[in-house]
C-alpha cells in the first residue's frame, strides 16, 4: 500500500569549485498526509544533512518554499505527495540567483523590483493625527486591496514566465499585481501618469506576452491574469489620450474593471 | 522639448511604449479581419468561380486591390517590425525560451513558441505568394485554379494555410488575454472558441483548395 | 570580517523589528534589519485572526475603551502581567490601528446595515450603526467583553507586515536577508551590535550599532508539536541569554492553542470559534458548555486549552494514528463565510489535511503556540543587564501578557510596542554615543569561530545535533505540557541537564563549503536546550498555578507567594539557570481578583494600599483640582 518514493534533487554548490551541478537520487517511505516538507526533512535529518532547501511555516503562508516540482513550480510544503507520481524531480526555481541545492535569493530580487515600482502608500505619511478618526473605506474596496495583497512572494509566478527567462528585467506578474494593488487604493495618491512611470514599459505591463503561466501555477490564486489585462489596458489608453476622443477611451477604461463601483 | 533630449540622465517622459503596444494590437487586430476576410472571399469558389470572379472584378475597378494589396503589404512589415521586439532573436533568449516550454509543459508557453516559429515562416511565405498574386493581376478563378493545380503552389498552401491559420487564432487569443476582455472566469470559453475557429477556417480553406484543383481550366 | 556600521541593528524583522526600524528610520537614523527570512516571510505572515484595539466602531464593540481592554488583557493575564505596560499598551492600540490604516493596511470596515454574526454556533441580527459606517470593523476573540479585534479577512498579519515592508522600503531601512545572529557584541555594560552568520555564504560578519534591539519573535521549536514556524528557534533570546547578564522573564509561560491541527500542526485560527466555530468530541458532542457555561468555546486560551485536555483524558478524544484530537465544527458558518472571512483555513484543510470544512469535521488538538516569556525589559522595552539593547514582540518579556496572553493581543502588541519602544530607542539615539571596544568585537567573534570549529574536529565522544533535538522534543512534549507536575518536570530538568552537557559535543556529519544547514543546526541546539531548561525549570520552581503554567500538584493560584515574575540568568557552563524573581507589577491598578473564567482557588495576597493605585494618575487629578481652586 505505502509506496517507496524516488525522489531525484538538483544539487549545487556554487561556493565550492568542486560541485558539479548534477541530480541525486534518494528514497523514502511515503506515509499518510506526507508533503513535500516531511519527505525533504526526513531526507536532511536521516540521510544527507547538507542538502540546502528553504521552508519556514510549512503551512503555505510565507512563501519560502517555492521548487520547481516534475515541472512546474509549486510551494513544496502544500504539495502532498500522494497527489505526485512515485518518482519526484525537483529543481530549484529559475530566474532567481540559485544560493544552492533547491534555495534560491528571492528576497533580495523582490527587494528590487519593490523599489522600482516604488511599492508603497504614496502619501504624506507625516499627516497622520494621532487624535483623528480613520479616514473611511468601503468594505468591498479593502476586500479587492486585500485580495491582491495575499501574495506571499513565492515568486512562482516568475519562474513560471517564459518572458521573465528570456529578459531578467522584467517585473513579472506580481509586481504588476502590487502596483494594481496600490492603484486601488484610494489612500495612494499617484495618478496613471506615475504608474506608467513606473511600470508603463517592456520590463513592465507591456514586455508581459500573455503567456498566462503565471496565472496558472500561483499556489494562492491571486488574479494575475485579470490585473495584467485591467492594468495594461488602463497604461494603453493612457499612452493614446489626446489622439482618440475622450468619450470612446472612458467607454474602453471601464470595462471588467473590478472597481468600477468607486 | 524637454530635458531628456538634453541629456540621457533625464528620463523620457513619453507614451512611447504604451503607444507601440497599441499599435501591435491595432496591426494584429487589422491582420486578423483581413486574413478572415481574405479567406473568405477567395472561398467564394466553393459557390461558384463566377462569384469569385465577380467579387475580384469589384476589388480591382475599384483600385482596392491594387491600393490595398500594397497596404496589406505594409501593413505586415509594420507587424513585423512591432512584433520584432518581443521574438527571441539572441540564441540565449530562444534557448532560454525552449528551455523553459519543456520544462513548464503548459500549453499557453508553447502556444508563444508556436507564434513565433509560425511568424517566421509566413514571412518568407507570404511575401512570395502576394508578389506572385500582386505581379499577375487581375484575379481571377482560372489563374488560381491553375496555379493550384501547377503542383508546386498545392502543397505551398498546404503549408501557408494551418501556418496563417494558427498565428491568427494564437494571435486572437492572446490580444483578448493582454487587453483584459478574456478573463480568468471566460478563458476556457475562449480556448475553445479559438480551436474551433482555427478548425473551421482551415476546413474551408481545405476545401477550397480542393475547389481549386478540380477546377476545370 | 567584514563589519557593517548602523545607528540601530534591528535582529527580526517581522512586525515587531520592522515597526522599531520605520520609527528610527523616520527619524533620520540609520537601521539595519536582520532576519533569517525576507522580512514578509517572517512568522508573524501566519497570524490570521487580528489585532484588539478598543476602537468600538462595530456594534458588538459599542462603548468598548482602553479601560475595557486593559481589564481584560489584565485578566487574562491572571494578574502576571505589569500593568502599567498593559496600560500604556491599551491606550495606544486605537492610534497604532489608525496610523497603519493610514500607511495601507486594508482592514475590514464596518457596513451599515443588519447583518448576521455568529456566537457559540447559533446566528443572531445585528444592526451596524450608519454614522460607523466604513471604520475599522472588529470581530470576536476569545477573552473579551467587546468585540476588538480589527482584522483583514484572515490575512491580518500578512497585510499589516506588506504595509510595514513597504514602509521600511519608503524609508530606505537597510534590510540584510538571510542572516542569522550568533552572539551579541559587548563589553560588559554596553551591548555594540551582534556577530552575524551570513546564511548565504556561511561567513561572519560583525554588525555594529550604538542600539541593538532583538525581535526575534518566539522560540517554540523547543517543543515537537508547535504552531511556530521552523524558524522560531528562539535565536535572540539565546544571544541574549549567553551574555550572562540579560534574564529571560517568566520562561514557564508558555501557551497552548486549542486548534493546531493534526497531523501537521498547522493553527487554524481563533477566529473559527470567534465566529460560531463549536468544539466536539469523538460521540460529535458539544462539550465546552458543560465545562464553561458561559464563555464555551471562547473562554482563554488556557482554559479552552486545558478543559480539551482534561476532556481527551476522559477518553472522549477521537482515536487517530497521531494521537487522540478532537473536532472543530464549523459547517454551520456556510460555503460563502468559508471561503471568503475562513479562507485561509479553507485551504489550510483542503490542502494539508485532506478535508473539506464545509462538510466536514477538522481535526484539532491543543498545541504550543506562543512564549509569553522572553528577554526581559523595562517599560521602555530596554533589556535588563545591558545599556543600548532593547526588545519588541514575541522575543520580549515586556510583560503585557503574563501568565496567558489573549488572542489578538499578541499581533497588536508588536506593533504597539513597536512603536513606544521606537520612539524611546530614537530618545536614546539622540543622546548617546558608544565606544566600538575592539577587544569586544573580537571576543564575540572569537567564540563563534572557535564553536564552529570545535564542531568539524573528530573526537571520540560524537554527539549528532538532530539526536539531541528529538531528545529535546520528547522531553519537552511529555513533561513541560499543558499539565505539568513535580515529578515529571524533575524528570525534564534532569534529562535537560544531560542534554545540555552532550551538547558540548556536537559535531558534524557532513562538510560543505560556505552555507551549511547542518552548521545552522548545530550552533542552535545549545541554545534552544538553554531555554528549554528555563522553562522546564521555572515551572518546577513555581509551585502554583496561573494562567498557562498549571501544575496539578499545586491548582490554586497563589498570590500570597508568587505574585511575581520569574528572571533567569544563565552562567556560563551551567546546566540550570539561575532563577531571581521581581514583583508582577509596580503597582496594581485592578487588584488580582477572580478572571470569571476559568474556576480555580486563589490564595490572596494582602497587597499595601499605595501598591493600588496609580501612582501619577491621582496626582494629575490634583494638580487639576489644586490649579482650578489656584484660578
Ligand atoms: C500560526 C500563528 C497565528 C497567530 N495568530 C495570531 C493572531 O491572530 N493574533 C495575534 O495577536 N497573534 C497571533 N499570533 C502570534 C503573533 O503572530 C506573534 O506573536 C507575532 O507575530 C510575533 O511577531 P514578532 O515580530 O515578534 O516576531 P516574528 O514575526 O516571528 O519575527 C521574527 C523575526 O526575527 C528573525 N529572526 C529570528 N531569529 C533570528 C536570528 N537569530 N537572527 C536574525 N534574525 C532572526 C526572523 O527572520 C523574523 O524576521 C499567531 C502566531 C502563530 C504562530
Ligand atoms: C510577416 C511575418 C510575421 C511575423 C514575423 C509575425 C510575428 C508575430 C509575433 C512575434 C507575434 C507575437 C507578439 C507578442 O507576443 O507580443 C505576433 C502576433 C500576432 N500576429 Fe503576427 N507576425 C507576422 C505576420 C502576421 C500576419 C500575416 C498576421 C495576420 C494575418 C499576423 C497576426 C498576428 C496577430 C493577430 C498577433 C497578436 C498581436 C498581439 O499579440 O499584439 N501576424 N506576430
Ligand atoms: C493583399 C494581399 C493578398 C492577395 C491579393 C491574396 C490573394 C490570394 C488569391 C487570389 C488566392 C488564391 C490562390 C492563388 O491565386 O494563388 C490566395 C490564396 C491564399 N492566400 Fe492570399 N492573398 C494576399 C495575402 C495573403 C496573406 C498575407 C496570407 C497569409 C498570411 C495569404 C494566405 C493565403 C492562403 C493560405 C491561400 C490559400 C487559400 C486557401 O487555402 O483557401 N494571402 N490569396
Ligand atoms: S503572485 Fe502568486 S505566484 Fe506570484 S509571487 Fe505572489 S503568490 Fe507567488
Ligand atoms: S507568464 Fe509572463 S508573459 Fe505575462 S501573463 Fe504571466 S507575466
Ligand atoms: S514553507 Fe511557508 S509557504 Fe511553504
Amino acid at each position: 500500500m505505502s509506496r517507496r518514493l524516488h525522489i531525484e534533487v538538483f544539487r549545487y554548490n556554487p561556493l565550492d569549485p568542486n560541485s558539479q551541478p548534477h541530480m541525486q537520487s534518494f528514497y523514502v517511505n511515503e506515509y499518510d498526509s506526507m508533503t513535500l516538507f516531511i519527505a525533504l526533512n526526513i531526507i536532511r535529518d536521516e540521510q544527507d544533512p547538507t542538502l540546502q532547501f528553504d521552508f519556514c511555516c510549512r503551512a503555505g503562508i510565507c512563501g519560502s518554499c517555492g521548487m520547481v516540482i516534475n515541472g512546474r513550480p509549486g510551494l513544496a510544503c502544500h504539495t502532498q505527495t500522494r497527489d505526485l507520481p512515485d518518482h519526484i524531480v525537483l529543481h530549484p526555481l529559475p530566474v532567481f540567483k540559485l544560493i544552492g541545492d533547491l534555495s534560491v535569493d528571492t528576497g533580495t530580487w523582490f527587494r528590487d523590483a519593490g523599489s522600482r515600482i516604488e511599492a508603497w502608500v504614496h502619501n504624506d505619511h507625516e499627516k497622520f493625527d494621532a487624535k483623528a478618526e480613520e479616514a473611511r473605506m468601503e468594505n468591498d474596496l479593502a476586500n479587492d486591496i486585500f485580495e491582491l495583497d495575499r501574495c506571499i512572494e513565492c515568486g512562482c509566478c516568475v519562474s513560471a514566465c517564459g518572458t521573465a527567462r528570456m529578459r531578467d528585467d522584467f517585473l513579472g506578474a506580481t509586481s504588476i499585481a502590487r502596483i494594481a494593488r496600490f492603484y486601488l487604493d484610494p489612500r495612494d495618491e499617484r495618478n496613471e501618469e506615475n504608474y506608467y512611470q513606473v511600470i508603463g514599459n517592456d520590463q513592465g505591463v507591456f514586455g508581459c506576452m500573455g503567456l498566462l503561466g503565471c496565472e496558472d501555477v500561483c499556489p494562492k490564486h491571486i488574479p494575475l491574469q485579470d490585473q495584467l489585462g485591467i492594468m495594461r489596458r488602463m497604461l494603453a489608453i493612457h499612452s493614446v489620450k489626446g489622439i482618440l476622443p475622450k468619450r470612446i477611451l472612458e467607454k474602453l477604461q471601464h470595462k471588467g474593471c473590478c472597481h468600477e463601483s468607486h | 522639448m524637454d530635458a531628456s533630449t538634453l541629456t540621457l540622465h533625464v528620463r523620457k517622459t513619453g507614451a512611447g511604449v504604451g503607444r507601440l503596444d497599441v499599435m501591435q494590437m491595432l496591426s494584429g487586430v487589422l491582420l486578423i479581419l483581413f486574413l478572415w476576410a481574405h479567406l473568405l472571399l477567395v472561398s467564394s469558389v466553393i459557390i461558384s468561380p463566377k462569384l469569385m470572379n465577380a467579387i475580384a472584378w469589384f476589388f480591382e475597378t475599384t483600385y482596392m486591390a491594387q491600393v490595398g494589396g500594397p497596404i496589406i503589404g505594409l501593413l505586415i512589415f509594420t507587424h513585423f517590425l512591432l512584433a520584432a521586439r518581443k521574438m527571441p532573436w539572441r540564441a540565449q533568449e530562444s534557448n532560454a525560451f525552449i528551455k523553459h516550454s519543456v520544462m513548464m509543459h503548459h500549453k499557453d508557453t508553447w502556444l508563444w513558441l508556436a507564434q513565433v516559429v509560425t511568424a517566421l515562416l509566413i514571412l518568407v511565405m507570404a511575401s512570395i505568394h502576394m508578389w506572385v498574386v500582386l505581379t499577375d493581376l487581375p484575379i481571377t478563378a482560372v489563374k488560381s485554379a491553375a496555379r493550384v493545380q501547377s503542383g508546386t503552389w498545392l502543397p505551398f498552401y498546404l503549408v501557408l494555410l494551418p501556418l496563417a491559420e494558427i498565428h491568427v487564432g494564437i494571435g486572437f487569443y492572446r490580444i483578448g488575454v493582454k487587453y483584459g476582455y478574456i478573463t480568468k472566469a471566460n478563458r476556457k470559453w475562449y480556448q475553445r472558441l479559438e480551436n474551433y475557429m482555427m478548425g473551421g477556417f482551415i476546413t474551408i480553406g481545405l476545401i477550397t483548395l480542393i475547389r481549386f484543383l478540380f477546377l476545370t481550366v | 570580517m567584514q563589519i557593517i556600521y548602523s545607528d540601530l541593528l534591528c535582529i527580526g524583522a517581522g512586525l515587531a523589528g520592522e515597526r522599531v526600524a520605520v520609527e528610527a528610520a523616520k527619524a533620520g537614523f540609520n537601521v539595519t534589519c536582520l532576519s533569517i527570512v525576507p522580512p514578509r516571510r517572517s512568522h508573524s505572515s501566519a497570524a490570521q485572526g487580528g489585532m484588539q484595539a478598543a476602537l468600538g466602531n462595530a456594534i458588538m464593540g459599542e462603548g468598548d475603551s482602553p479601560d475595557i481592554h486593559f481589564a481584560d488583557t489584565v485578566k487574562g493575564s491572571d494578574w502576571g502581567c505589569d500593568q502599567e505596560v498593559a496600560r500604556i499598551f491599551a491606550d495606544t492600540a486605537p492610534i497604532v490601528m489608525r496610523e497603519v490604516a493610514h500607511w495601507g493596511v486594508p482592514w475590514n470596515r464596518v457596513e451599515a446595515g443588519v447583518h448576521t454574526y455568529y456566537k457559540g454556533g447559533k446566528p443572531f441580527e445585528a444592526e451596524e450603526k450608519r454614522e460607523k459606517h466604513g471604520l475599522i470593523h472588529a470581530r470576536a476573540f476569545g477573552g473579551t467583553a467587546k468585540w476588538r479585534t480589527c482584522y483583514t479577512a484572515d490575512g491580518t498579519g500578512r497585510s499589516v507586515l506588506n504595509t510595514l515592508d513597504s514602509m521600511c522600503l519608503r524609508y530606505e531601512v537597510g534590510i540584510h536577508d538571510r542572516t542569522q545572529a550568533e552572539a551579541l557584541i559587548h563589553d560588559g555594560e554596553n551591548c555594540l551590535g551582534a556577530i552575524v552568520r551570513c546564511l548565504k555564504t556561511g561567513e561572519l560578519k560583525a554588525y555594529l550599532a550604538t542600539a541593538t534591539l532583538i525581535a526575534t519573535g518566539g522560540y517554540g521549536r523547543i517543543y515537537r508539536a508547535t504552531t511556530n514556524a521552523v524558524i522560531c528557534d528562539g535565536g535572540g533570546q539565546i544571544a541574549a541569554l549567553d551574555t550572562g547578564l540579560v534574564p529571560m522573564g517568566n520562561m514557564e509561560a508558555i501557551q497552548f492553542h486549542p486548534t493546531g491541527t493534526v497531523p501537521t500542526d498547522i493553527l487554524v485560527t481563533e477566529g473559527c470559534r470567534g465566529d460560531g466555530g463549536t468544539l466536539l468530541d469523538v460521540n460529535e458532542y458539544r462539550f465546552m458548555p458543560d465545562y464553561e457555561p458561559e464563555k464555551a468555546e471562547l473562554a482563554s486560551r488556557d482554559v479552552v486549552s486545558r478543559r480539551m485536555q482534561e476532556h481527551i483524558r476522559k477518553g472522549l478524544g477521537v482515536k487517530s494514528p497521531y494521537g487522540d484530537h478532537l473536532w472543530l465544527d464549523i459547517r454551520h458558518l456556510g460555503e460563502k463565510h468559508i471561503t471568503t472571512k475562513l479562507r485561509e483555513v479553507y485551504d489550510i484543510c483542503t490542502n494539508f489535511l485532506g478535508v473539506n470544512p464545509i462538510h466536514d469535521l477538522i481535526p484539532v488538538r491543543p498545541t504550543q503556540h506562543y512564549s509569553m516569556g522572553g528577554i526581559r525589559t523595562n517599560k521602555d522595552g530596554a533589556a535588563y543587564g545591558l545599556k543600548g539593547l532593547f526588545s519588541a514582540g514575541e522575543s520580549a518579556c515586556w510583560d503585557m501578557h503574563g501568565f496567558n496572553r489573549l488572542g489578538g493581543n499578541s499581533l497588536a502588541e508588536t506593533v504597539v510596542a513597536g512603536r513606544y519602544v521606537g520612539k524611546k530607542i530614537v530618545e536614546f539615539l539622540q543622546g548617546h554615543t558608544v565606544d566600538f571596544k575592539q577587544s569586544a568585537i573580537n571576543d564575540a567573534h572569537t567564540k563563534v569561530a572557535a564553536r564552529i570549529m570545535e564542531m568539524t574536529k573528530r573526537s571520540s565522544k560524537q554527539e549528532s545535533a538532530i539526536q539531541l533535538r528529538d531528545e529535546m522534543h520528547s522531553t519537552m512534549m511529555d513533561n513541560v505540557g499543558i499539565f505539568r507536575n513535580g515529578k515529571d518536570l524533575q524528570a525534564a530538568v534532569d534529562k535537560l541537564d544531560e542534554l545540555i552537557d552532550r551538547a558540548k559535543n556536537i559535531k558534524l556529519q557532513g562538510t560543505a563549503i560556505g552555507f551549511n544547514p547542518e552548521i545552522s543546526l548545530a550552533l542552535r541546539i545549545p541554545g534552544m536546550l538553554k531555554l528549554a531548561q528555563c522553562t522546564a525549570y521555572g515551572a518546577l520552581m513555581r509551585t502554583e498555578s496561573r494562567g498557562a503554567h498549571t501544575r496539578e500538584d499545586f491548582p490554586e493560584r497563589n498570590d500570597k507567594e508568587w505574585l511575581n515574575r520569574t528572571l533567569a540568568y544563565w552562567k556560563d557552563g551551567e546546566t540550570r539557570p539561575e532563577l531571581k524573581y521581581e514583583e508582577a507589577s509596580p503597582y496594581f491598578e485592578i487588584p488580582p481578583g477572580e478572571r470569571g473564567y476559568g474556576g480555580g482557588k486563589i490564595i490572596t495576597a494582602d497587597i499595601p494600599e499605595e501598591k493600588l493605585r496609580v501612582p501619577n494618575k491621582g496626582a494629575d487629578k490634583k494638580k487639576a483640582k489644586q490649579t482650578k481652586k489656584a484660578s
